[in-house]
């Protein structure tokens, strides 16, 4: 065979490899959506104790995500469980962290939404937003001074764009030309501020005044979303130093599940509605035939089957020691500590 | 009314008789505020007098100190303590020493308020008590109120003091408690404590969400205790520690922050130092361990009745 053919052969793979990404990307989502839905109810049940919906961001999230290789590391935020059930993290790891039980991987110290899962690249969610940014600068740098494949992903909300950590990692990535991709999921919302008053400018357009590269996506759809999100991976990979990518997306409900959006907040996108990620990304993928109505029902009834099996499973798993509470706070335990968990305990 | 309405109320009252009174912090407009404490606010004095700033904390407090120094009277809020930190430096360098690096010339009034301390499942970053950061720094005052009547004479009398003032407010005493709040401004001074009930035989000083859980500690099992509930934490009243102290020679301090360096230090070092020829046993702390705040295992960090009793107990019984 000439070279003309073996191109077409790989070709044809390649087209293969691509469809199956967006099946999976598809699946990732319809899952995450039950999961969501799953906790949601739950909380009100009390069998949770607090939760800050992912509804609206699966499409921004795992469009990126379909972009990444398991080189690279991210810097979650509270809302991206999507992508992390996407780059595989396993529901007992989710769930178990939302229960904050004896099994979490954090000891159940974090509210829930706070994931860690080092084994597949996420380094931990802390509440004060944006503080991880100016980390993912130092990861990035730490990363090519070990001569190590893989590019750095911090992700954070519009209004995180406010915040001092922003704008100090933004500079600080650019200066030292950084492998960073600072992801920002543009939800159009910080809890009640609508995004015209947290700042006059497009985000994504805050990357040139950094000297950096700049792109926007519709993070709705997650065809169009993976789109641009691998222009923005293959720039930042490229060794051409860091960028910021702004996904438009939706919070499809409230802040957080103590909050009440009806006091500022009018229009929420409805689940099923037509701007719902899910509903616009089904559409996509069926206009590129790779999925049908009957399919999509069936993974839904599948993805409620697995999640209530697992969510009942995880819930039976008692609360952690209370010993574990004076645990890691130094590689050494110090005496202090030591002699205060005998009071205690 | 519950400590949410009180301090709701007040600031509705000082607004309406001094337009140099502006709010200002994170979704306390047209939300109200996440805990609700600003309600209302924004549609009775518009959006130039309650705003809803962008997300930085840093730039909420420099902001306000820019008003203070300049006629006006800032209320910035920072939506809990947990975050306050990136506006640390404006805290200890701008608002802390703006009238002493100028001899007095520039002053700063203003009152910052956020809620602190945990009783809402908040884990490590939404139930912090960092009330010493701010007392360990001169030229702040440091208030606490814990319930509905200490918390609008506190913040009235904040509000008047024409200094910087930190305003912690115990989120878990926000509706913990209803209870009459008279209509008219009164102040509740600043820098005098309070005795939260009265005895003779060991004295318990604390404050902020602990002053119930102490209560009610002694007062089930009948422990004839000189309670101080301290309201001011920068500067001390030494002297109603004073009095109690030389009446019961015993004394014990509660807080829920962290053991090191916390108020119980201090305030035993200040004892110490003053009348350790009253004293019949040591002083005893119980507080916070010093661990990060966790989430599901909360009920085991905050100092509880039997944590107390277990004090008193040794206490009572030294000899
Ligand atoms: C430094 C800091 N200040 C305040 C808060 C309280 N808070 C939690 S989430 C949030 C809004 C964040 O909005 P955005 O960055 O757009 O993310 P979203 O929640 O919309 O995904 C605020 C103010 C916080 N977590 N951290
Ligand atoms: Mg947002």
């Amino acid at each position: 065979m000439g070279k003309k053919e073996v191109e077409k052969m790989t070709e044809v793979i390649n087209e293969q490899v691509e469809k199956e990404k967006h099946i999976r990307g598809f699946g990732a989502m319809i899952l995450s959506r039950t999961l969501d839905k799953k906790i949601i109810t739950a909380q009100r049940q009390g069998r949770v104790g607090f939760y800050t919906p992912t509804m609206g961001q699966e499409a921004a999230q795992i469009g990126l995500s379909m972009a990444l290789s398991k080189d690279d590391l991210l810097y979650e935020y509270y809302r991206d469980v999507p992508m992390m059930l996407h780059r595989g993290v396993p529901l007992e790891i989710v769930l178990n962290q939302v229960f904050g039980n004896r099994d979490d991987l954090a000891k159940g110290r974090q509210m829930p939404s706070h994931l860690v899962a080092r084994d597949y690249n996420f380094m931990s969610v802390p509440s004060p937003v944006a503080t991880n940014l100016p980390l993912a600068v130092g990861t990035a740098f730490a990363k090519v001074y070990r001569h190590e494949p893989g590019i750095v992903v911090a992700s954070f909300g519009d209004g995180s764009s406010s915040t001092p950590d922003f704008h100090s990692a933004m500079n600080m990535a650019a200066v030292f030309n950084l492998p960073v991709l600072f992801f920002c999921e543009n939800n159009g919302l910080a809890i009640s501020l609508p995004v015209e008053k947290q700042t006059k400018t497009e985000i994504w357009k805050k990357a040139e005044a950094y000297g950096m590269a700049g792109f926007k996506a519709d993070g709705n759809n997650m065809v169009e979303m993976y789109r641009v999100a691998q222009q923005a991976v293959d720039h930042v990979r490229s060794g051409k130093g860091p960028a910021l990518l702004e996904a438009r997306c939706f919070r499809m409900g409230p802040h957080s599940t103590s909050d009440d959006p009806s006091k500022y907040e009018s229009d929420i996108v409805q689940d099923g509605s037509d701007r719902d990620p899910i509903v616009v990304t089904q559409n996509a993928l069926k206009a590129m035939g790779l999925i049908n109505d009957q399919l999509v029902d069936k993974v839904k009834n599948e993805s409620i089957r697995i999640v209530n099996e697992k969510f009942d499973q995880q819930e039976k798993v008692p609360p952690p020691d209370p010993e574990t509470m004076f645990q890691d706070v130094y590689g050494n335990e110090t005496w202090i500590i030591k002699e205060e968990r005998g009071e205690i305990l | 009314m519950n400590m949410v309405q009180a301090i709701n109320s007040t600031l509705d009252m000082k607004m309406a008789a001094d337009d140099s009174i502006i709010l200002l912090g994170e979704d306390i407009g047209k939300d109200g505020g996440v805990f609700r404490v600003t309600d209302g606010l924004q549609g009775k004095y518009g959006q130039q007098r309650v705003i809803d700033t962008p997300l930085t904390e840093l730039g909420i407090v420099g902001m306000a100190i820019g008003m203070a120094v300049y006629g006006l009277k800032p209320v910035p809020e920072i939506q809990f303590q947990d975050f306050i930190y990136t506006a640390m430096d404006q805290i200890i360098n701008q608002m802390a020493k703006m009238r002493y690096r100028t001899a007095g010339k520039i002053t700063v009034p203003l009152v910052l308020r956020t809620p602190y301390g945990g009783g809402i499942r908040g884990g490590l970053y939404h139930s912090q008590s960092g009330e010493s950061y701010f007392v360990h720094t001169a030229g702040l005052t440091v208030v606490t109120p814990s319930n509905p009547y200490d918390a609008k004479g506190l913040l009235s009398a904040s509000l008047d003091l024409g200094d910087p003032v930190i305003f912690l407010e115990p989120k878990k005493l926000y509706r913990f408690q209803k209870m009459e709040v008279p209509e008219n401004d009164y102040k509740v001074e600043i820098g005098k404590a309070r005795k939260a009930r009265e005895g003779d035989s060991i004295t318990i000083i604390t404050y902020g969400s602990m002053v119930p859980t102490v209560l009610s500690a002694v007062e089930k099992n009948g422990v004839d205790a000189d309670v101080i509930d301290l309201m001011t934490l920068s500067p001390l009243d030494i002297g109603t520690i004073s009095t109690s102290v030389k009446k019961t020679g015993r004394v014990m301090i509660v807080h829920e922050a962290p053991r090191t360096l916390g108020m119980g230090a201090e305030i035993s070092a200040m004892i110490s130092e003053r009348m350790i020829e009253y004293l019949y046993a040591p002083i005893l702390r119980v507080t916070g361990p010093d661990t990060p705040f966790p989430y599901r295992l909360e009920d085991h960090y905050l100092p509880d009745e039997k944590r107390i009793m277990d004090a008193v107990d040794k206490l009572l019984k030294f000899r």
